[in-house]
């Protein structure tokens, strides 16, 4: 069989449609097993791999202006794979996959030392403080694709790789039956499960390598500037860092925009080029 | 606390023996030597035998399978593995067949064997799914795709599975006390030495498989296990000491963590 | 032999040096690490053959097509049904979390008989034969009294089988005190009864809108049938299309519209008779339908030009005159506007002086029965189930009044009246019951005020509860009958919120039924045959399915193969044909308009109670029968609910004035009710206003979910609105003292 084309499979989320509705959240928790406790309102130990945020214009009323940004792991490319979480994690119980350009993590393997949410700058990771238990009978609805985590490892968005490994299995099938000529998978066939489910279909996913996905159409990365958007409506958070993200984020509003990273008091308008 | 006490009457033993020890009678010597030996020699042997046979006694519990399968007579009347253990429609393995595989044969007795009467009665007629116990159950933190294998890898089953299926009777299940593994996982061999390629089916048994795939792809010069295992620890020790990035990771540069874990 | 110390260490040398050469330190140390990453209480999902279930939602009014996932017999996980014309594989929060509900553990698992004092929350657990006859008991004792009137039913559906079976029994029982819950859904029926002189349903054609008005709808925040609406803004995104939302407070919808305007809460009639006076001046209406199909078009024309100049409109409103003008002549433009109204979710029916005011002003562009526009979708019919037999005590039963006084004047088109029926039942009034039945809903703790529902509870010595979990209102019952959860059983979903065709959603079993339940459906029948004659008689059907089947003859084909079934080519009767009235025109100054806009009071004086209490929906809280599933509530934001604690939206000018900062303690205290809340400074709120999240403060429930916030009904009362005695309340005065 032909090697195939590495893929970069990223994410375009449009602002402009996302309406807080928080579908996602559970779309993310109920596919990845992700468990909960009596009292979640302590963000920082609530675990949500995809998270949003509310970001406000900062103006009194009634100038006031909210958006909501979905936040899951950005799987950063960084430089040549090497992003935060990567280059630090000491148990290689994270990693960043060339094929696919998704940033994984090995439950089993993480004995959480948490240097990787350190690392992290947008608190994509979270960490297990407590066995996950779920009341009785409720473990009936556990999905057998994603292993349930336990205390003491970290977790986060792994762009669903699983609908990834399922969606593979179907081609070759097929392809073994004589169905279709390649296991190449096509745009829909791999979606992630918050994609699948945002009821404003703000979220889009596909390989960002792939001149013909949406996501490639839509955010136009710039190979040559690390990835950066030609679209003059997207962004990246903290793109400043160097994180080389591969989500991106698509906002009609400048001071959207702007709250995608961090600028300098009396810093002028950022020439995009 | 003080130890005065405890020396006061230490004392007077030593005092009796006479001033100081006796000269060493080289008998004597010699038989304490021999001692020292003879009992390095229980010891070690002992212990030996303690590790090697019945630690694995203690280590593996015994199960007997629900049902006494005769897979050598079932290949015979259907011909091959893939009638039962086959690819479901959505590329994934079906595994152990479940018991509407089997009713299509199986709705009434059929023979004399008593092990068939009892599938018969106890589980088809109530509709009852058979608890088999898995030989090759691989932990829940593995993904793995039999499609990518079998059918674009075109292994066979005898490879990973050995020739389970010219077994005339179920073997006993071997279950790791403390693991919950089956025994046919790793440790179907103590030492953790393996003669054919279904001896074991521990992560490393698959990169030794993908290494060597690897190697022969790229017509490197095959390497021999250690070599391998070395050179492992250095690639993961020391990334980048290697500069052929021919894997998908970044970490390993080999395959992709997420390739076969979930 | 002596065994000296040096032969025991040398023993010990030998043991260890055997036990290392052995395989036990090696293979127990990586059994060990094994052992610690796969703890053997980590649970482990049992895998298997992959399918998928189609059916229909019901957890909302929206009905949704859902993809449920199975792994061999168990659920996994709800999805989006694609191609379903309501909501194309889009699914909301509350649908994905489904499967909590089915396998969580506020269930009730077999009938239930209470056991000590009615909310003490002991119980046991009884058969469904035992419980049959003893609810079928209690029935022929009210019928041999010959009182059939002091059985009511309070359904959370008025719509689809079950209530059609549930009324019927009622009729043949004879009792007219069939009581169903309202909701925005109510008021446009209303306005359509009366404006357009037709039963139907308002459905909203907003493929082809391009210019959404919202009156405070909360369009993204679970109004109507959200997952369709989200859509609908979506594409009005990517069309070019607008929205301009109206409302006090910076929703999800109105931060996500083009436009937000900040209204005066109340005075939302007002701004549409204001936006009426600039579109007649500048002549801007469509001329065709004012001129032909117009009734008393002339009388409305000058009520709105003399007293709804934008000046006059500005000073009650609040709105900017210019804005008024603008927004006038940019939703007159548009090729298709659409206005809309029903605050927040839609779960409180409003006043009907705003709804008449912003049905005029579609009426005024055109937008009755039009692509864009807002469509009459007729009712679903009766089933063709011949008419129950009804024996002496029947008749006279259903001779009596209804306690709730709605079909009666005042409120003649009003179909149910539940605020007025606890109410009465509360307070003495008409005839006592002696029994009530509570289907698919949670009186105790979603109707305004739940402390009446409450006395009205004590006021009724049989209350029997078909709730498929222990919510308040199964608390508070003396049996149980639990329904099966949607998932678990058949039911039909006729018109959905909003939706503007014919249709039908099928709702399918997908897994065997996980305790010892029942359908309603099947419950009823039972009930009618314990009943015996002749109620018992109107109830031929062996079963539900049966019944179900037969009452849609020529849809079932479709209901079963695709999940719906739809009137493809359905079109709205076109204008010489659209309207019943008696003028056969719109009828643009119907009674309750005649006097122009009427302030939608709430109760309270301003002077004990400086600020108003609204409250606001938002998608990740559930505020209706179901309560929150533990995801849901794990998305709650903390500005919302921290600990056990809710809280309120201030505006920081007002917090100021009242000495509150962020997360402050307080006392929320209203003409109905008073609760400790905190502080959360929103700069997206009218100075003046409290805003408070509905859907919390449960006292029923699991630990998930129980005493977490406070229920923002406890502190709002109902106000009957003049014209449809409906509940009107958009908030209520308030005061915020600090704790």
């Amino acid at each position: 069989m032909k090697q195939e084309r590495p893929k970069k499979f990223g994410m375009v989320i449009d602002l402009d449609k996302c309406t807080g509705c928080g579908a996602c959240l559970v779309a993310c928790m109920s596919e990845n097993n992700v468990p909960f406790k009596p009292d979640e309102s302590d963000k920082l130990t609530s675990i949500t791999w995809m998270r949003v945020y509310q970001l406000n214009n900062g103006k009194p009323y009634p100038e006031t202006d909210i958006c909501y940004l979905p936040r899951p792991c950005q799987h950063c490319e960084g430089d040549h794979g090497h992003s935060p979480c990567v280059s630090v994690c000491p148990a290689t119980a994270t990693d960043y996959g060339m094929e696919t350009g998704i940033v994984s993590q090995i439950y089993t393997r993480c004995f959480g030392c948490r240097y990787c949410m350190a690392a992290c700058p947008y608190h994509a990771r979270y960490f297990n403080w407590w066995d996950p238990v779920w009341p009785d009978g409720m473990e009936k609805y556990l999905n057998p694709s994603v292993s349930v985590r336990m205390r003491g490892v970290v977790e986060k968005c792994s762009f669903c790789y699983h609908r990834y490994q399922t969606a593979k299995d179907k081609a070759i099938y097929q392809f073994a039956e004589g169905e279709r000529d390649s296991t190449d998978l096509e745009e829909d066939e791999y979606q992630t499960a918050c994609t699948q489910a945002c009821p404003a279909g703000a979220i889009i996913f596909g390989d960002l390598n792939n001149p013909s996905h949406r996501v490639h159409q839509i955010a136009q990365p710039d190979e040559k500037h690390a990835g950066r958007p030609k679209n003059p409506k997207a962004f990246r958070l903290l793109e400043r860092l160097g994180t080389n993200p591969k989500v991106y984020y698509l906002s009609s509003r400048d001071w959207v925009r702007r709250a995608g990273d961090n600028y300098l008091e009396g810093e002028g308008k950022l020439k995009r080029h | 606390m003080s130890t005065v006490d405890e020396h006061e009457k230490d004392m007077p033993s030593e005092d009796s023996g006479g001033k100081g020890p006796p000269p060493p009678d080289p008998e004597q010597k010699n038989k304490a030597t021999a001692y020292v030996i003879f009992f390095f020699f229980v010891g070690l042997i002992a212990s030996l035998i303690v590790g090697w046979i019945i630690f694995p006694q203690l280590l593996y519990s015994q199960k007997e399978q629900p049902i006494d399968f005769n897979h050598a007579l079932h290949n015979e009347l259907v011909g091959d593995c893939a009638s039962c253990h086959y690819f479901r429609e959505d590329g994934t393995f079906s595994g152990v067949p479940d018991l509407w595989s089997c009713i299509d044969c199986h709705m009434d007795v059929q023979g004399e064997d008593p092990e068939e009467e009892k599938f018969v009665t106890e589980y088809v007629w109530e509709d009852r799914e058979v608890p088999w116990l898995i030989y090759s159950k691989q932990p829940d933190c593995v993904f793995f795709s039999h499609a990518a294998h079998v059918l674009s890898g075109g292994m066979d089953c005898v490879t990973c599975h050995g020739h389970i299926g010219e077994s005339e009777h179920s073997k006993v299940y071997q279950e790791n006390r403390i693991t919950g593994y089956s025994r046919d996982i790793w440790g179907r061999n103590i030492s953790g030495f393996k003669r054919n390629s279904w001896d074991r089916m521990k992560m490393d048994d698959c990169a030794d498989c993908h290494e060597e795939a690897r190697d022969s792809a790229t017509k490197d010069e095959p390497r021999a296990p250690v070599g391998r295992v070395i050179d492992n620890i250095i690639r993961v020790a020391f990334p980048g000491t290697y500069a052929d990035n021919r894997g998908g990771s970044v970490q390993t540069q080999r395959g992709a963590c997420f390739k076969c874990h979930k | 032999m002596k065994v000296g110390r040096r032969s025991f260490l040398s023993f010990i040398i030998g043991g260890a040096a055997g036990t290392a050469l052995s395989p036990l330190p090696w293979k127990l140390t990586d059994d060990l690490s094994i052992w610690t990453q796969m703890w053997p209480w980590t649970p482990v999902p049992k895998d298997g053959a992959v399918s998928y279930a189609g059916s229909t939602c019901t957890l909302c009014p929206a009905g949704c097509g859902i993809n449920v996932r199975m792994v061999d017999r168990r659920a996994v996980k709800i999805e989006g049904m694609e191609g379903h014309p309501i909501n194309d594989g889009g699914i909301c929060i509350l649908g994905l979390s489904g499967l909590q509900l089915l396998y969580g553990p506020t269930r009730v698992k077999s009938p239930m008989k209470r056991a000590g004092n009615r909310g003490s929350g002991r119980w046991v657990s009884i058969s469904w034969e035992e419980a049959l006859e003893e609810v079928a008991g209690k029935l022929t004792e009210i019928r041999a009294q010959g009182r059939p009137e002091a059985l009511a039913v309070f359904s959370g559906k008025r719509r689809g089988t079950v209530p059609a079976l549930l009324s019927r029994f009622m009729t043949a029982f004879g009792s007219p005190n069939f009581v169903t819950a309202a909701s925005t859904q109510d008021s446009y029926e209303l306005a359509l009864h009366r404006m357009q002189g037709v039963q139907a349903a308002a459905g909203l054609d907003l493929a082809n809108t391009d210019f959404l008005l919202s009156f405070g709808s909360g369009i993204l925040d679970g109004w109507g049938s959200p997952v369709r609406m989200f859509k609908a803004h979506s594409a009005l995104k990517d069309g070019g299309g607008k929205l301009v939302q109206i409302e006090p407070r910076l929703s999800n919808t109105a931060a996500k519209a083009d436009q937000w305007i900040s209204i005066q809460p109340g005075t939302e009639a007002a701004l549409a008779f204001g936006l009426a006076h600039v579109i007649i001046l500048e002549k801007r209406y469509r001329t065709q339908f004012v001129s032909e199909y117009g009734g008393e078009f002339e009388e409305f024309r000058q009520m709105v030009m003399a007293d709804y100049t934008p000046d006059k409109v500005a000073k009650i409103t609040g709105i900017d005159p210019k804005t008024i003008v603008t927004l006038a002549r940019e939703f007159s433009r548009s090729s298709a506007p659409l206005a809309v109204c029903g605050k927040g979710g839609g779960d409180t029916p409003g006043s009907m002086n705003e709804f008449f005011a912003v049905h005029a002003l579609n009426a005024l562009v055109g937008g009755i029965n039009r692509p864009g526009g807002i469509w009459a979708v007729p009712e679903p019919g009766d089933f063709g189930w011949p008419d129950p037999e009804m024996d002496e005590t029947a008749a006279r039963g259903m001779q009596q009044d209804r306690l709730d006084g709605a079909g009666a004047p005042p409120y003649v088109a009003t179909a149910a009246l539940p605020n007025r029926f606890f109410e009465a039942v509360a307070g003495g009034k008409g005839y006592p019951l002696d029994a009530l039945f509570v289907v698919e809903s949670n009186p105790c703790f979603t109707e305004p005020d739940p402390e009446t529902v409450k006395a009205a509870f004590s006021k009724i010595p049989f209350v029997v509860s078909f709730s498929s979990f222990m919510d308040e209102t199964a608390q508070n019952a003396d049996l149980i009958l639990p329904n099966h959860v949607y998932l678990e059983r058949y039911e039909d979903v006729p018109n959905p919120a909003g939706f503007n065709r014919p249709f039908v959603g099928l709702v399918q079993p997908v897994v065997d039924p996980q305790f010892n339940t029942r359908n309603v459906g099947d419950a009823v029948i039972a009930l009618a045959q314990g009943v015996g004659d002749p109620v018992a008689s109107a109830f031929g059907w062996d079963g539900y399915e049966a019944c179900l089947e037969e009452a849609y003859p020529d849809q079932w084909d479709s209901l079963t193969s695709e999940g719906y079934w739809m009137a493809e080519d359905f079109d709205p009767a076109p204008w010489p044909e659209a309207f019943e009235t008696a003028s056969g025109k719109f009828e643009f100054v119907p009674e309750g308009l005649q006097r122009g806009y009427v302030p939608a009071e709430i109760a309270g004086e301003k002077g004990g109670f400086p600020l108003v209490l609204t409250p606001y929906d938002t998608m990740r809280i559930s505020s209706g029968y179901v309560g929150n599933p533990p995801f849901m509530t794990k998305t709650v934001p903390a500005e919302v609910l921290k600990g056990k604690e809710l809280l309120v939206e201030l505006n920081p000018q007002t917090a100021d004035q009242l000495g509150f900062s962020e997360g402050g303690r307080a006392v929320l205290t209203t003409p109905t009710g008073a609760a400790n809340v905190r502080v959360h400074l929103y700069d997206g709120i009218m100075p003046g206003l409290v805003a408070m999240a509905r859907g919390l403060g449960h006292t029923a429930y699991d630990k998930y979910l129980a005493d977490k916030g406070t229920n923002v009904n406890r502190l709002i009362g109902p106000t009957a609105d003049p014209v449809s005695g409906l509940n009107a309340a958009w908030g209520i005065r308030a005061k915020l003292t600090r704790a």
